[in-house]
């Protein structure tokens, strides 16, 4: 059994993998618990007749490849996991409709991203060549900033690391404009808002950038088998280091001792006890499954002063032919109906912005030969659920999201769709509330608000986590940015949680 | 002209953010947070899929050719208070417990999904040779009977954007079940859809709900009921088989999506007969194959050493070792070994068994391999088409109790 053990983990998400991935390699008895009987949470698959489709996470940012690692590929890496990754060059194609519209394709690689822009928007090149230059500087600023331990100098960071402070402390948008990118030119390059949802005019510059410069320069990647082959590389680098996986082993209360410190946790009905307890779950549900006299206050007030971020309605589709007798080139295709962001972003409801991709156009054999699939992506919140929605009218509003999506989609592409579907799905925020058991159905976590940004949330990181013997990962925690950082989250929290329980640093 | 340059910004509004986020903080109350299932899309995935369902028998039906139809209720004594709706066409998974045997069996729902919101799921079962669960339940469940079932599974639903507004339905004796369901549906307007149903039995006695159906048919003309009789020639029904002749004489002119449910004999020949007719393959759906029997038939089959193995069990820290014979299914070997494994499909399809194989070697046929790719990279199988060729170390997880 093993009971009690050093670490349990709650959640096989991204993060809870990373994390339960590094104790058990290093020698930790760990004990990974997860509610339903597959790991991965949005990383995983799901069959519909002869296809095989991913809720959500159906590419990685900060890959790169062997011969240049980004930071997905070294923690993955490091812990064994073995990943057949595939690339895609083109970063996307941004179709906005009507009079002001355009059909652009941006590619990966500074050099070209920017000529690619520039060729949009002739003259900007140089200024938007400027706000990739930034990286480095973020880099040398948070290298300081670590080096101080989360402490640093006020006249050291204005001398030397200005531009940072200007960067990390504005909006994308306030930043872009001072740079002189022209407001077209910003309105394309910010198409990527839609996998933050977060509008570029509130969303942090920094961390967009760190985002986007990870795209530019590596591409996207994805598994060859979908991302349930990350899920399970992972799970497997988790069980042949003696780790243990419990599937359909939702954990209903969260143990505390005395003293508040964090004690174990109950799954199927069973107390179970560890040195550790890493939380891969958002705190909204881990509050709500423990005794609240020992939630501290400023914990509690945090999570009330949060609004829970992004989640999505999507469609998967089977076609019963390939990519190219459907007309379908491109791997990410944005649809808008406005040039800017905030528009989009306030007509969500009545196709702002959508995403389709084809993943035979990424990899070929993702489905059975003479067939494809398409995948599109409406990022709502789970607030938008109408409240009045009924349960025997769901079906109906499933297929009336998908029904307007996809004859937008036949007509802003000029190709025909409807007659070739041979499997669908659809999902919206109640199916990833359902799935992943978070409130309203986010995926990521808490919003990325203008004040509760990546920032402010890394400075104020020891006060909002504050109970001892238990640590949070995940796309809740301090990135929130999308499904790579909940790996790099993973890794960084169940590294601090080793060298506590293994001495050393 | 000088470089693109961020001068323009205060470096020191930087500093502001922290005071600001927590001022914001400060502001927040310190009160407990809201319950996750108050939220809107989980207060809906919940009512929507609750996992579990806890029922009770409220009424017995019995029709001819071996067939009985249960009325289910909510039983509130075991914290179910209302039933989850459903589309026609699913099915729900039952656990049963007979003798020392724990095991899960999928019946169609007969009823109209307009009934549940009254609290009431209808299931009708037939009585197979040698089926254990449903001689079980068509032995012992009396009005009263508590019933644990799960919550509306299955994909054999009417999907607008993807079938034909046409649907000829092949029914083959109890597969009668999710086509009385889509009826009503259809007639109640929960579904868009016009249904032309061939029910092969055989003879007019051996055809269940004739009456009601007859009823519906002349109320509802979208629905048009069609006997098709192999052992009675009668007048206004087929006599013999379900042929493409038969197909074609009732189908309509243009496009129309063929949706078949009965026994596995009714798919071999009926999948043979709409071959003739070159319907594309998303116009051909079929309702879950079934339990899959006897894997030594199949040509790639491998020779085995022994009749029965070892099959270690390791469920969520406990660990048992059971013995399992060569041509049994491993969820079926747990079963008559009294090991609760999930379940729901039995046909290899729905995923919900998904197991690691630790060590050793199964066989599972090619025709009902529904696995993820990754999975045959990581050796994950599904037990219930998954049979040993050497002795297995197999890690299950628990039954899950909890949507």
């Amino acid at each position: 059994m093993g009971n009690p053990f050093d670490v349990i983990v709650v959640g096989a998400g991204n993060a809870g993998l990373v994390a339960a991935a590094n104790t058990a390699k290093a020698g930790l008895k760990t004990l990974l618990l997860e509610k339903h009987n597959l790991p991965g949470g949005c990383a995983t698959s799901f069959r519909r007749g002869r296809f095989e489709f991913e809720p959500s996470l159906h590419e990685l940012c900060s890959v790169g490849t062997k011969e240049r690692p980004n930071t997905v590929y070294k923690v993955l890496d490091d812990l064994g996991a073995k990943i057949d990754w595939r690339y895609e060059h083109n970063i996307f194609r941004a179709i906005v409709k009507g009079e002001n519209g355009y059909d652009v394709t941006l590619q990966a690689g500074v050099d070209e991203f920017c000529r690619s822009v520039d060729r949009a928007v002739p003259g900007c090149e140089a200024n938007v060549r400027a706000y990739l230059e930034l990286k480095p500087k973020v880099e040398a600023a948070i290298a300081y900033i670590y080096k101080m331990k989360g402490k640093p100098n006020g006249l050291t960071m204005l001398l030397k690391h200005a531009d940072f402070m200007r960067l990390a402390g504005h909006s994308v948008e306030d930043v872009m404009t001072a740079l002189g990118i022209p407001k077209a030119a910003q309105n394309l390059i910010n198409t990527y808002w839609g996998y933050l949802g977060v509008p570029t005019d509130e969303l942090n510059a920094m961390h967009f950038l760190n985002m986007l410069y990870d795209y530019v320069n590596d591409g996207a990647a994805m598994p060859h088998h979908r991302s349930h082959e990350l899920s399970l590389a992972l799970a497997d680098v988790i069980l042949q280091n003696g780790g243990q996986i419990w599937y359909n082993s939702e954990v209903t209360q969260f143990l505390y001792h005395e003293d508040g410190r964090a004690a174990g946790v109950v799954a199927n009905g069973e107390k179970l006890y560890a040195k550790e307890v890493i939380s891969n779950v958002i705190p909204h549900n881990v509050f709500d499954r423990s005794d609240p006299s020992k939630i501290p206050e400023q914990n509690l007030k945090l999570a009330n002063a949060r609004s829970f971020g992004i989640s999505v309605a999507t469609v998967y589709l089977g076609l019963d032919c390939t990519a190219e007798e459907l007309g379908m080139k491109d791997y990410t295709v944005f649809i808008q109906s406005d040039p800017n962001p905030r528009v989009q972003y306030d007509t969500r409801l009545e196709g702002g912005l959508y995403i389709i991709n084809c993943l035979n156009n990424a990899v070929p054999d993702s489905s059975p030969e003479g067939t494809c699939t398409l995948f599109f992506t409406i990022p709502i919140f789970g607030g938008d659920v109408p409240a009045e929605l009924l349960p025997q009218d769901y079906k109906r509003y499933k297929n009336n999201i998908a029904k307007k999506y996809i004859q937008d989609a036949e007509q802003v592409l000029g190709i025909s769709i409807i007659p070739h579907i041979e499997e669908l799905s659809v999902a919206t925020p109640v199916t990833f509330a359902r799935y992943l058991g978070t409130p309203e159905g986010t995926i990521y976590g808490y919003r990325l608000s203008g004040w509760d940004n990546l920032m402010a949330r890394t400075a104020a990181e020891k006060t909002d986590y504050a109970i001892p013997g238990l640590s949070f990962c995940g796309g809740h925690y301090l990135r929130g940015d999308g499904y790579s950082c909940a790996y790099i989250m993973g890794d960084t929290v169940s590294k601090r949680v080793v060298a506590r329980l293994k001495g050393g640093t | 002209m000088s470089k693109p340059n961020l001068n323009k910004l205060n470096p020191m509004d930087f500093t502001k953010m922290t005071p600001a986020r927590q001022a914001i903080i400060e502001a927040a109350p310190a009160k407990s947070v809201p319950h996750t299932g108050s939220y809107k899309p989980n207060a809906l995935a919940m009512a929507l899929h609750p996992g579990v369902q806890y029922l009770k028998v409220t009424k017995i039906t019995t029709h001819t050719g071996g067939m009985k139809s249960y009325d289910l209720a909510p039983d509130p004594e075991r914290g179910t208070s209302s039933l989850a709706w459903f589309s026609a066409g699913q099915y729900l998974s039952l656990s049963l417990e007979i003798g020392p045997m724990r095991l899960t069996r999928p019946y169609s729902l007969s009823s109209s999904p307009r009934e549940s919101l009254q609290g009431r799921y209808t299931i009708t079962v037939k009585g197979v040779e040698g089926g254990i669960a449903s001689r079980y339940i068509l032995d012992n469940w009396t009005e009263g009977t508590p019933v644990t079932a799960s919550e509306p599974l299955g994909t054999f639903t009417y999907e607008p954007l993807r079938d034909a507004p046409v649907v000829v339905g092949i029914a083959g004796g109890s597969g009668i079940t999710p086509f009385r369901s889509l009826a009503h549906a259809i007639a109640d307007g929960d579904e868009d859809a016009e249904l032309i149903l061939l029910y092969g039995s055989k003879t007019l006695e051996d055809a269940a709900f004739e009456e009601e159906l007859r009823a519906l048919e002349k109320a509802c003309p979208r629905f048009r009921l069609i006997n098709v009789l192999s052992d009675e020639a009668r007048e206004g029904c087929e006599h013999g088989f379900i042929t493409a002749g038969v197909i074609q004489k009732y189908a309509p002119a243009g496009e129309y999506s063929v949706f078949l449910c009965g026994p596995q004999a009714m798919y071999r020949f009926v999948d043979k007969q709409l071959a003739a007719l070159k319907l594309r393959r998303k116009f051909i759906r079929h309702e879950l194959f079934g339990e899959y029997f006897g894997p030594e038939k199949e040509p790639d089959y491998p020779a085995i050493s022994a009749k029965s193995f070892q099959l270690t069990v390791r469920i969520a820290g406990h660990e048992q070792t059971v013995n399992a014979p060569a041509g049994i299914s491993l969820l079926r070997t747990m079963e008559q070994n009294g090991i609760a494994a999930p379940a729901h499909c039995r046909s290899g399809e729905c995923g919900w068994c998904h197991s690691r194989l630790v060590s050793g070697q199964v066989y599972t046929p090619r025709s009902i391999d529904g696995r993820r790719e990754a999975d045959l990279l990581y050796g994950y199988i599904h037990p219930c088409c998954a049979f040993p060729l050497s002795d297995l170390v197999l890690e299950v997880p628990p039954v899950k109790t909890s949507p």
